[in-house]
């Protein structure tokens, strides 16, 4: 406690000598705590990221095979085609029309993989509602006759909507999104999908233009099927908007359709059915606890599949490491930023008490002749040496605070444009670029297939926020620089022979 | 002045053990230009109340006495006894020695020039561990005593006169109430009347508190106080130049 208190009034009693020393750590401390708080931001981050990007993958034919069906399926004529189908027996029918789906049995076996947290089936299919317009479609089919006559011969009218299926709607992509909004009824639900029960999602837009009401009917026709067999009567248990389109046509750039009003939402089994592919689904949508998972996951997909490459295995692991990679480059070079910081403070304390202890050994000397015991006398340099670093920490702490945020963004910022050029060079050209990017799918998470995908991409960004660590990390990081500038102290006091300091003039 | 002799001879023959006693103290300093023998088979005593002093050239090996008794320095040789207890002895508690037994006056003051007056002759009770009441009650009284008083005990010691700065070493000196007063040189940074004055003070000591002041100088002048005075020259104590 003497000591303390010694140490204190000396350190009151030399303010320039000690202003001087704190306003030099005050610097490296701000740099290096900053530098701290922004790699300990970046790795918040990058592990947040972790659990909402890069753990989604889905299980799909892949674009090769189906490139490679679409490519044989242009060579043959319409001879050969009708020839082909009138030889084919009811299974390969089935085989035939589900050529680019998935098998239900590999989508439910992929998902007891561990690592997978939850999964669902989808399936869309273009179905026929004859009693409903798709005003869109058909100003398409109306732009010249031979679109209308190319589309009809695919088994495309006017009456053609989009079935989006799957295993419950309220987890249907375009909802968890946020895209698309239950504004009236419910969700259909899982057990209508196990119990195939006939009931639908209709837009809000296409329901209003056609009067048609939660608990109101309409009916699909099944695939490649005639007559009243062929008819499913659906039952509207809810209505949806779609957020974006209702924006838009707010502000009046849609005055006259809707173009999300062609869609239905249905349990995967009714859409099974309707497009006459019971067993086939389109993808295997999974949600895995992270993206380091991902490697195993897609050994165990190949090794499933015999790596026949005719189902893919595609993931969001992209998406993740354009978040993650500059937050990881940002990490990297903070942590460097802080390692040099922290090694000038740790230079300037020793510099500092050198020069400092130096100038006041007569001092050392004195306290020694009167009775002073090396402990005591280093206790009042340490408090001393304390009470320096706890202000410069405290400066500079405060001040992190103000300026880490702008370190962040700028460290970011250089990683941001270094990886815009990188991706600039690597871009591809010519005519497998040019494929590559017509066969791009959209993930089922982004809006599938036949959705517009959702382009709002999450923007990589860093917020610099104090986290409990830095407190901890603040009083280790004085404490260490406070050790450190007691060993010049001790190193001279242990050494310090009073009789020569005491006779010197 | 005269030496109150009764007293020197009451306190030092009490029970025949002198306060001070050197016998056969050498030191020889090892350097990169040969050995320097700075104290050589030093020997003498003094007791309470007595103004020992030790004149000499600078040089001579009088400092180095004074470090050696004041255990600033270690000897080569020979014994220090203070009440009859060998400060040379090895596992001799030369902390408590310079806490409670000797108290030291510099040539060049050797204060904390951070501190003011009453802080510089507060420091040694405070590392003594006295109470902080004490300490500062002591340290005015003894301020007072050496003619500093009021606002200059409040002063930093860097901004008080030489006079004033040995008046505030003397009575940091006196902190702990030591037997025995070490003072190296303690005119020699003064001028002649304020040097006057600290001799006057530290006679005081010797004659009022009954405390053995051993004062080393090359100041001859200052031998007229002396009890007991020895020459010294190549760390060797010669004739008494009084008696």
């Amino acid at each position: 406690m003497r000591a303390f208190r010694r140490g204190f009034r000396s350190f009151r009693r030399h303010p320039a000598a000690n202003l001087v020393v704190v306003l030099l750590l005050f610097v490296c401390l701000t740099f290096s705590l900053s530098m701290l708080a922004v790699k300990l931001a970046a790795d918040s981050q990058t592990k947040a990221v972790k659990g909402r990007v890069g753990n989604y993958g889905e299980i799909r034919s892949s674009s090769g095979f189906m490139m490679s069906t679409f490519e044989r399926e242009r060579e043959k004529s319409e001879a050969e085609r009708a020839r082909e189908a009138r030889g084919m027996s009811e299974e390969e029918e089935l085989e035939e029309r589900a050529k680019t789906l998935v098998p239900e049995g590999l989508a439910d076996d992929f998902s007891r993989q561990p690592y997978v947290l939850t999964y669902d089936k989808v399936l869309t299919a273009g179905v026929s509602v004859p009693g409903i317009k798709n005003v869109e479609l058909a100003s398409m089919l109306n732009l010249s006759k031979e679109i209308k006559e190319g589309a009809a011969a695919s088994g495309i009218t006017e009456h053609t909507f989009v079935f989006e299926g799957n295993t419950n709607g309220a987890s249907a992509s375009e909802f968890l999104n946020g895209s698309k909004r239950l504004v009236a009824g419910v969700f259909y639900t899982y057990a209508d999908h196990r119990e195939a029960n006939p009931v639908v999602l209709v837009e809000k837009n296409l329901a209003e233009e056609n009067g048609l009401e939660v608990g109101d009917t309409v009916t699909a026709l099944i695939n490649g099927e005639r007559g009243k067999s062929a008819e499913v009567d659906l039952e509207i248990v809810g209505i949806y908007e779609t957020v974006e389109a209702e924006r838009q046509s707010q502000k009046g750039s849609f005055a006259t359709f809707n173009p999300a009003g062609n869609k239905f939402f249905a349990p995967l089994s009714v859409v099974q059915v309707l497009n006459d592919t019971p067993g086939y689904v389109e993808l295997g949508s999974y949600y895995f606890d992270s993206v380091d998972h991902t490697g195993e996951l897609s050994s165990a997909f190949a090794e499933m599949t015999d790596g026949s490459g005719r189902y893919e295995f595609v993931t969001d692991q992209a998406d993740y490491e354009i978040i993650s990679d500059p937050l990881e480059k940002v990490g990297k070079t903070s942590l460097i930023g802080f390692g040099g910081a922290l090694g000038a403070c740790a230079l300037i304390i020793l510099l500092a008490m050198a020069i400092i202890v130096g100038g006041r050994t007569r001092e050392l000397g004195v306290l020694k002749a009167i009775g002073a015991t090396d402990r005591q006398v280093v206790a009042q340099y340490a408090v001393e040496v304390i009470c320096v670093c706890l202000v410069s920490i405290m400066l500079a702490t405060a001040a992190t605070a103000l300026v880490s945020q702008g370190l962040g963004d700028w460290l970011l910022s250089g990683n941001e444009t270094d990886r815009m050029a990188e991706e600039g060079e690597g871009e591809a050209s010519g005519y497998a670029a040019m494929m590559a990017r017509l066969t791009e799918r959209n993930l089922y998470k982004e809006g599938g297939l036949f959705s517009t995908p959702k382009s709002e991409k999450e923007e990589v960004e860093l917020d610099v926020v104090y986290q409990g660590r830095m407190l901890a990390y603040g009083i280790l990081i004085l404490l260490g620089i406070s050790l450190l500038g007691m060993a010049i102290p001790v190193a001279w006091i242990s050494r310090l022979r009073p009789a020569r300091v005491l006779s010197m003039e | 002045m005269s030496a109150p002799e009764t007293k020197a001879e009451d306190a030092g023959s009490k029970d025949g053990v002198a306060l001070l006693k050197v016998e056969g103290l050498s030191k020889t300093f090892h350097g990169k230009a040969g050995d320097v023998k700075a104290v050589d088979d030093v020997s003498f005593e003094a007791e309470k109340g007595e103004v020992v002093v030790i004149v000499g050239p600078s040089g001579s090996g009088k400092t180095t006495l004074l470090y050696l008794i004041g255990s600033l320095e270690r000897a080569d040789e020979g014994r220090i006894l203070v009440s009859g207890e060998d400060i040379c002895a090895p596992g001799a508690d030369l902390i408590a020695y310079r806490r409670k037994r000797v108290g030291f006056v510099f040539q060049f003051f050797n204060l904390v020039t951070a501190l003011t007056a009453l802080e510089n002759v507060a420091l040694p009770m405070d590392i003594s561990a006295a109470p902080s009441k004490v300490q500062g009650k002591k340290a005015a009284e003894l301020l007072e005593r050496m003619g500093i008083d009021g606002r200059l005990q409040r002063t930093r010691a860097n901004r008080l006169s030489g006079g004033e700065k040995q008046r505030v070493a003397i009575a940091r000196a006196l902190a702990n109430d030591p037997e025995i007063i070490l003072a190296d040189e303690p005119t020699g940074n003064l001028d002649s009347a304020t040097g006057r004055t600290v001799v006057d003070i530290l006679v005081r000591l010797a004659r009022e508190d009954g405390r053995c002041v051993l004062i080393v100088t090359h100041d001859e002048s200052i031998l007229e106080v002396a009890d007991r005075a020895f020459h010294m020259a190549d760390g060797k104590l010669g004739a008494r130049a009084k008696e």
